[in-house]
């Protein structure tokens, strides 16, 4: 099954795809990527690979495959 | 095989501030053209403003116009290379205020391209002004302080409504905030691109999105703004499909 991957590099910390998530996969943490921003985890247990994720970020964090 | 990737059309990082709609508005530009083989043909014209950032971040020919100028630098390429795609990605500001006479004379000629309109209420690259055509009223800017006053500074104005009264062939509203809204914004984009690789006229995709930085909202909170505040004035809808029959 197709699960979301994460380049958390890219990541600005918007938060905007952790209530996109229909599933509630992903988690938003304190822990800063090297540009500074707050990055978010997914959990590949619940991540049902729908794609949501990949539909709202706005930095094109996400990769469903 | 990827289900869901980043186009290949976006070669470098974004630019934009965090939780911004233009990424995703150039995310679904990409797609579009993409999808539809349109990316060697393609010619994008950027403004001077926060949509500048995809000059060197697509993958295709492009052109940044002057400040409000872009829907004439647009008829101008669109002239001599009727073959391209040219499409014109600009704010509100850039579309509405400064450059309104050309957005309504490149309307008024029924110039075939494709315009992408992102509604941020506000100037954003510059610091965050008051648009008069978008601002609601209420809303603080550094050029309304204390909030949009009506008697000071009139009232929002739906541009749409004028622009579909123009003999054009395509206007719609769009709006970022959840990914149904995003999914159906993309359809909206693939149409204005479809009727200009159809030789039919003038689109206009209009689309509501956040400027977190300059409201000074969370990019969560600019979100459920859109939604409950700006979609009350600024209807997603399509005004006009002329259905190519000219
Ligand atoms: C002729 C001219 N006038 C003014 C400016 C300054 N200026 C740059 S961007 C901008 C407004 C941008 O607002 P908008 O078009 O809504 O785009 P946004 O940045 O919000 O995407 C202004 C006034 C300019 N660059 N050129
Ligand atoms: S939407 Fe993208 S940039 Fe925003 S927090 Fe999620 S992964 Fe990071
Ligand atoms: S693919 Fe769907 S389920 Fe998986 S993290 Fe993204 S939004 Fe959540
Ligand atoms: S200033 Fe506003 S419109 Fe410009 S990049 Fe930042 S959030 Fe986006």
């Amino acid at each position: 099954m197709a699960i979301a991957k994460a380049d958390i590099n890219l990541c600005k910390g918007c938060r905007l795809c952790v209530g996109a998530c229909p599933v509630d996969a992903i988690e938003p943490l304190h822990e800063v990527n090297k540009k500074g921003y707050e990055i978010i985890r997914i959990d590949e247990n619940k991540c049902i690979g729908c794609g949501m994720c990949y539909v709202m970020c706005p930095d094109y964090v996400f990769t469903v495959e | 095989m990827a289900i869901r990737k980043k186009p290949e059309m976006i070669n470098q990082q974004v630019g934009w501030c965090g939780g911004c709609g233009h990424g995703i508005v150039q995310r679904l530009i990409a797609e579009c053209c993409e999808e539809l083989g349109l990316v060697e043909k393609t010619v994008q014209v950027v403004d001077i403003a926060c949509a500048y950032w995809s000059i060197d971040t697509l993958n295709c020919d492009g052109i940044a116009g002057p400040h409000g100028r872009c829907a004439a630098v647009a008829t101008g390429i669109k002239k001599v290379r009727p073959e391209a795609n040219v499409y014109v990605h600009a704010g509100d500001g850039c579309s509405y205020v400064i450059g309104l006479a050309e957005t309504c004379y490149t309307a008024m000629r029924d110039i075939p391209i494709t315009m992408i309109v992102v509604n941020n209420g506000t100037f954003g690259m510059t610091g965050g002004q008051m648009n008069p055509a978008t601002t609601l009223l209420g809303d603080k800017t550094v050029s309304s302080v204390k909030g949009r006053d009506e008697k000071a500074a009139g009232k929002p104005f739906d541009m749409l409504k004028i622009l579909e009264t123009f003999d054009i062939e395509y206007a719609a509203r769009g709006a970022l905030y959840d990914t149904k809204h995003i999914n159906q914004t993309k359809k909206m984009l693939k149409k204005g691109f479809e009727n200009q690789r159809d030789g039919k006229g003038f689109s206009i995709i209009e689309i509501l999105s956040p400027c977190p930085t300059n409201w000074k909202m969370s990019p969560v909170d600019s979100m459920i703004k859109l939604e409950k505040e700006n979609e009350l004035i600024f209807p997603v809808r399509v005004y006009k499909d002329r259905g190519g029959e000219k």
